[in-house]
């Protein structure tokens, strides 16, 4: 991972010097040895900041939209998983392609810092030993799906048997237990809307949520409102989630939230077939659930 | 000395919540917090040996969602019919010190400098603290720097101390009498060896940093320091002493509620005006705000911090934006006069 770094602080130094970009988004070491943030680096000087390493886990493509109002060349550095939210992001048209000069990094598998730093700081019980994040054991895509140059060689998926198996269980379900299920579940939420935050496929300038007039959801943490909250974001996801699965990953109080995001690509695959979610970038196409036809077989309903 | 032998925790535990909601810090599943004792199911932890739990105690004094009253609409008339102060007896188990300061800090905004919020007075009167005493900071405490205590909590009824097989109960007011006479009969006059305190692994020197900020509002440094957050409200969730909270209605018709849930200056709504301006519009000038109260407005009013030191922000935050790195920086930043 050190020769990634400096491949990365070297290309990122040509860039600057040959003007191509004004800022370069990565990754710069945290405040322990297992911590690391996203970074933006605004100037040559500030390449030596940029690192990659096994903790590299947040998704940068989220920092794009900071800038996405305004008119700086970009360099960003993405994994499989970031890559895939810089496609969304372009499908979206919340940031033009000539805008970004992407380096691909095949990924390895990385560790999760948060899990690091909840063993290290003491509280509730002691975790075992770290190994790769549970995000990037369940992988699918470690390697970049848009990129203008790849830094490492390629990396194999590292996702082991049936992806929707938890899926299938959950669906076996009596309509009633399934009930209790997301009950339970979903009521320890303290609506801090960290996965809505981290969340690189909800750009919406102004959410459903933030909305007051009217307001779609209410604001107590109950069954309902938690409930109303956790489905309809999810629902919004269909068909966008690029599953880098950051929404469970910070999520504070445990929640499984892939659980919800794997249901709907599952449903959508099976509904409309197709590429899922930035996996593969074509200029003006658009995911599924984002296009209007007036000649759609189905009724509005 | 007052001992409760942790072979009779558990008979203190039940025979406490007799009369009394009683929160004890606990694992549940993936969660830790401070849960109704009648809550523990098997499975679930006891956390009192553990350094802290995720969520703080606050929730007991100031719930997540509160209800407030229950109000009726006939024609232009609104009617009150009913108001839901809870004075059920509380007793908070186990509170650590930076915990209980968090609640020292919210007695000051909702019970002082001229009005008296019913809905909270009514709960932190019927609430006993019994803490529990820290003699082995963690890797991200630094309660010591923020004014508390850790060995000696102020504002505790009783102070519990780990002595290996027993906790040490010690009375510290009328209100710990009230809960001690309860379990009495658990309780033995007993000599044990205290432990001894380990010194703190965070260095942090708060001194002169609020007074300092208030040169700071301009300052570069806020673009440095927020350029990672998100803007998510885990750390004021999270937080013990972060009290702001958002007063809203529910109606059915003419019927409804009034109540109040935990709001966050973390969130784009809470500063957003009725005419939709924002004057805390950017990420920013959010960011700030929270580390301003934090640590220059609320001394400048009550002469003490509102951070408590407990280091939770600093772990569950996914963007590592870390208090006391922004005390640092404060301290080392260079002001033009």
């Amino acid at each position: 991972m050190k020769e990634i770094t400096s491949k990365l602080q070297e290309i990122a130094t040509r860039l600057f010097n040959e003007g191509k970009i004004d800022v370069f988004l990565a990754w710069e070491k945290g405040e322990q040895e297992f911590q690391t943030k996203s970074y933006i680096a605004h100037s040559v000087d500030d390449v030596k900041n940029i690192i990659f390493n096994e903790y590299s886990i947040y998704n940068v493509s989220n920092a794009l939209l900071k800038l996405r109002d305004g008119h700086e060349k970009i360099g960003i550095a993405v994994k499989g998983c970031d890559s895939r939210g810089v496609v969304r992001l372009l499908e979206d048209l919340q940031i033009t392609r000539d805008r970004l000069y992407i380096i691909g990094i095949p990924c390895p598998g990385l560790k999760d810092p948060l899990a690091a730093a909840r063993s290290f700081g003491g509280l509730g019980k002691k975790e075992s030993d770290q190994g790769l994040a549970k995000k990037c054991l369940e992988c699918i895509q470690p390697n970049p799906v848009i990129y203008d140059e790849l830094v490492g060689p390629e990396q194999t998926p590292r996702q082991q048997g049936d992806r929707f198996a938890q899926v299938r269980e959950i669906e076996q379900m009596s309509a009633d237990e399934r009930y209790k299920f997301w009950e339970d579940t979903l009521s320890t939420c303290i609506r801090c809307y960290a996965c809505r935050q981290v969340c690189v496929a909800c750009d919406c300038r102004t959410c459903i949520f933030d909305e007051m007039k009217p307001q779609w959801v209410g604001r107590e943490t109950n069954t309902t409102d938690n409930m109303m909250y956790h489905l309809v974001k999810h629902a919004h996801m269909a068909g966008r989630c690029i599953e880098c699965g950051e929404c469970e990953r910070v999520c504070p109080v445990g929640i499984p939230l892939m659980l919800l995001n794997r249901k709907l690509i599952k449903d959508v695959g099976e509904l409309f077939g197709g590429t899922e979610a930035g996996l593969q970038y074509t200029e003006g196409a658009k995911p599924a659930l984002s296009v209007f036809k007036e000649n759609d077989p189905d009724n509005f309903q | 000395m007052k001992v409760l032998s942790k072979t009779k925790l558990e008979a203190a535990l039940n025979k406490l919540s007799e009369s009394n909601e009683v929160f004890v810090p606990m694992q549940k599943k993936a969660q830790s917090g401070y849960y109704p004792w009648t809550s523990f199911v098997s499975g679930d932890e006891i956390m009192l040996e553990a350094l802290n739990v995720y969520q703080s105690p606050k929730g007991a004094v100031l719930p997540q969602t509160e209800k407030m009253y229950q109000i009726k609409q006939g024609g232009m008339e609104i009617k009150i019919d009913k108001t839901f102060e809870d004075d059920h007896p509380t007793i908070i188990f186990g509170a650590r010190g930076c915990d209980v300061k968090g609640i020292l800090a919210m007695d000051e905004v909702f019970l002082t400098r001229g009005y008296e919020d019913s809905f909270y007075k009514a709960r932190r009167s019927a609430n006993t603290i019994i803490a529990n005493a820290c003699y082995e900071p963690g890797s991200n405490c630094f309660c010591n720097a923020m004014e508390v205590n850790a060995v000696d909590p102020a504002g505790a009824d009783v102070i519990l101390r780990d002595a290996g097989e027993a906790f040490v109960w010690e009375v510290k007011t009328e209100k710990g009498e009230a809960v001690t006479a309860i379990i009495a009969d658990l309780l033995e006059e007993k000599e044990v060896q205290l432990p001894q305190s380990k010194p703190f692994n965070q260095k942090v020197d708060y001194s002169g940093v609020a007074e300092k900020l208030k040169t700071m509002f301009d300052h570069p440094l806020w673009d440095k320091l927020s350029a990672s957050c998100i803007n998510c409200g885990m750390c004021t969730f999270v937080c013990p002493s972060c009290y702001c909270f958002d007063i809203q209605v529910k109606m059915w018709g003419e019927e409804g509620y009034r109540f109040r849930a935990w709001d966050s200056c973390m969130f784009e709504e809470y500063s957003r005006e009725a005419g939709g301006g924002n004057p805390r519009g950017a990420s920013k000038e959010r960011f700030r705000q929270r580390f301003l109260h934090k640590l220059e407005f609320f001394t400048e009013r009550y002469g003490t911090p509102l951070c408590t030191g407990c280091g939770r922000c600093m772990i569950v935050c996914p963007t590592d934006v870390n208090i006391v790195r922004i005390i640092d920086a404060v301290k080392e930043a260079e002001v033009n006069a």
